[in-house]
């Protein structure tokens, strides 16, 4: 039976990277609400 | 309290990845590519909960006509695609070395895809209409028979001759796994569960924030 660890790395890392996107686009949302919601009251 | 529990999902995902490398042993027969179950398996069973919260929060807006449902549904099927996508990445990714094939138009795996599809379509209704209460209305009904498919993909291997195994966790039957694989699947699933419950705190403070701009 051979190792087959690059498939292994390949599925944990496709993870890792989805994991990781999706966290990046939560907190670049995050941030750009908060920015929009300041903006907002400066004006008010 | 969302960070908090974003600390105890990254730890979660370290212990599950002790778990999964450093506790549990070489899989007798498929080697060390077995090891992809401890995603692989986690995966899927997170896309049942994310689209029964999906079934759940589409039967509470229609119930109730409160937003609220409607955040819940919302973020569960995005968090659902993911997981969803996941699962078939990575069983691809296992059945190359362990079939011989990325893709086989097999019972469980067409139907894996089916349900894919259905939720990308759901998220894609979404954005269609800008009209908050007919988006929730819409959504809801789309949700609520899209749940049809979590029983058609989970019963496949059951109902029709299929290539893919039979359900090891969710089996009738005692799982027939070796302890420590059984321990490393459980780590596994509850360090998703935690991610799960992390990304869809924040998605819908995010989805009520937006709201209210």
């Amino acid at each position: 039976m051979p190792s087959n660890w690059g498939y292994v790395l390949a599925a944990y890392g496709i993870a890792a990277v989805a994991f990781l996107a999706y966290w990046r686009h939560l907190a670049r949302r995050a941030r750009a609400l908060a920015a929009r919601r300041a903006a907002k009251a400066r004006a008010a | 309290m969302t960070r908090a529990l974003g600390w105890v999902a990254a730890l979660g995902l370290a212990a599950g990845l002790t778990a999964g490398f450093g506790y549990a042993p070489r899989e007798a027969v498929q080697g060390n590519v077995q090891r992809i179950m401890y995603l692989h398996v986690p995966a899927v069973l997170t896309a049942y909960l994310a689209f029964g919260l999906v079934l759940l929060g589409g039967i509470g807006y229609l119930a109730t006509r409160r937003m609220g449902w409607d955040r819940l549904a919302a973020a569960a099927g995005e968090l659902g695609v993911l997981f969803t996508g996941l699962t078939i990445v990575s069983g691809s990714i296992w059945g190359k070395p362990t079939w011989g094939t990325w893709w086989t138009w097999d019972a469980r795996l067409t139907s894996t895809a089916v349900l894919f599809c259905v939720y990308v379509g759901y998220l894609l209704l979404r954005r269609l209409i800008e009209d908050p209460d007919a988006r929730a209305r819409y959504a809801a009904v789309v949700g609520i028979v899209g749940a049809v498919n979590i029983p058609i993909v989970h019963f496949s291997v059951k109902w029709w001759r299929a290539l893919h195994q039979p359900s090891t966790i969710l089996g009738p039957e005692r799982a027939p796994i070796d302890p420590a694989i059984g321990l490393a699947l459980f780590v596994n699933w509850l360090a998703f569960t935690l991610l799960f419950a992390y990304f869809l705190s924040r998605r819908m403070e995010i989805a009520r924030l937006e709201e209210q701009i």
